[in-house]
């Protein structure tokens, strides 16, 4: 019997915080196996974006490097680039290639237009919860 | 100033007073898709009532069978928003219309006598839970006695919390040696939907009656409250967001420079 070919994703991580958040990159290859584990999809090494506040360099080299692989698995939604126009235009990018980018912690991915929608509306709300005035809270 | 009708605050109070309501499903429909799809999992497994479960399944193989129904209902684009519709009513009354909701629903089995399934006395928010959570709990069966969870109503529950320093030295069980005179065991049937408030202590105890409990039990909270641990997008999502949020949250001032 033919056996399945295994879709090939590219891991993104991050060796800088993101939105206050800072995970051992080790920990984000753990989350990253883990899930291609789970969904059946064949890991390759992940690239790791450079320490440079709002860089996204490796980020714009993987999209360019897409039509070789399937897609891109990052560890979070929140190592996308903060700037609405450049991660929309990524994201545009994949969409265009016909290719999807999965984000392992969230569990979630984009791969057409209701994705799309979805997780930019993550994005938003994270963005405005700071200006949210919330009361202190322990 | 209080707006809510008369029913809002009939609602309201039974909430603050008990920390907690019970109420008929919203959405009856909903409530048998969900069960459904649940008893379909235990009829392929060679079992007919999910209140005999135990007839079928052993403490040992529970875990796992447990696991592969979560994974397998959460894998179904519709359960969570049926999930929602059994509560929206009580929801929008207790919590608001611009809500997020936990990205999985868990499920609990609770066979008789077993002892692997316990949940020892806690609150959500002792472990990284927002005050701002509340918790829809969906019983599949009729639930009684120790067949149920149990909570701590408010008032005992402020007086545990003021005196905590005095119990943190002992265990789960020493806590709950503390406050099993003053829980409340909640009844409630199939039908039926709790809603309660994640930041009193619950929990459950050995099953001590002779049928099988299966409850399912999901998170809500304002989508612009504050979040502790749980995030957005790692444990929380956007359900109901709604239309000046969307157009403010992208609102661009004029340029002027």
């Amino acid at each position: 019997m033919k056996s399945k070919i295994k879709k090939q994703f590219r891991g993104y991580i991050f060796s800088r915080s993101f939105m206050e958040e800072r995970v051992p990159q080790h920990v984000q290859n753990i989350i990253i196996r883990d899930y291609c584990s789970k969904k059946n999809i064949q890991y390759l090494l992940s690239a790791s974006e450079y320490a440079m506040g709002n860089s996204s360099l490796m980020l714009r080299q993987l999209v360019k490097d897409l039509p070789s692989i399937d897609g891109i698995v990052a560890y979070s939604i929140f190592q996308m680039p903060e700037d609405n126009d450049e991660r929309q235009s990524i994201f545009n990018s994949v969409l265009l290639l016909k290719k999807e980018i999965h984000f392992a912690v969230e569990g979630l991915s984009l791969y057409d237009n209701d994705t799309y929608n979805r997780i930019e509306n993550l994005w938003q709300v994270k963005k405005t919860l700071p200006h949210c005035n919330f009361l202190e809270i322990n | 100033m209080n707006f809510l009708s008369k029913d809002e605050k009939i609602l309201e109070s039974e909430f603050l007073d008990q920390g907690y309501i019970i109420r008929k499903t919203a959405n009856k429909d909903a409530l048998e898709k969900i069960k459904n799809f649940v008893t379909d999992m235990l009829v392929k497994k060679g079992g007919v009532y999910l209140d005999n479960a135990h007839d079928i399944i052993s403490t040992n193989e529970l875990n796992d069978f447990r696991l592969d129904v979560i994974k397998e209902i959460n894998s179904q684009s519709w359960l969570r928003e049926a999930y929602y519709q059994v509560a929206k009513p009580y929801l929008d009354i207790l919590v608001g219309n611009e809500l997020a909701m936990q990205s999985r629903v868990n499920l609990s089995i609770q066979l008789p006598e077993d002892s692997s399934s316990l949940l020892p006395v806690h609150a959500d928010t002792w472990s990284g839970d927002s005050p701002f959570e509340i918790v829809v709990w969906l019983p599949l069966v009729d639930c009684f006695k120790t067949k149920s969870m149990f909570l701590l109503p408010p008032k005992a529950s402020n007086n545990l919390s003021d005196n905590f320093k005095f119990h943190a030295q002992g265990s789960s069980e020493d806590l709950f040696n503390e406050i099993k005179n003053d829980i409340n065991w909640i009844k409630i049937n199939y039908g039926e939907i709790l809603v309660f408030n994640q930041a009193y202590p619950h929990g459950n105890r050995i099953n001590k009656e002779s049928e099988t409990r299966w409850s399912m039990n999901c998170r809500f909270k304002g989508l612009f409250t504050p979040y502790k641990d749980k995030k957005i997008g790692e444990f929380f999502e956007p359900i109901t967001l709604r239309p000046v949020s969307k157009i403010a949250m992208s609102y661009k001032f004029p340029i002027t420079e």
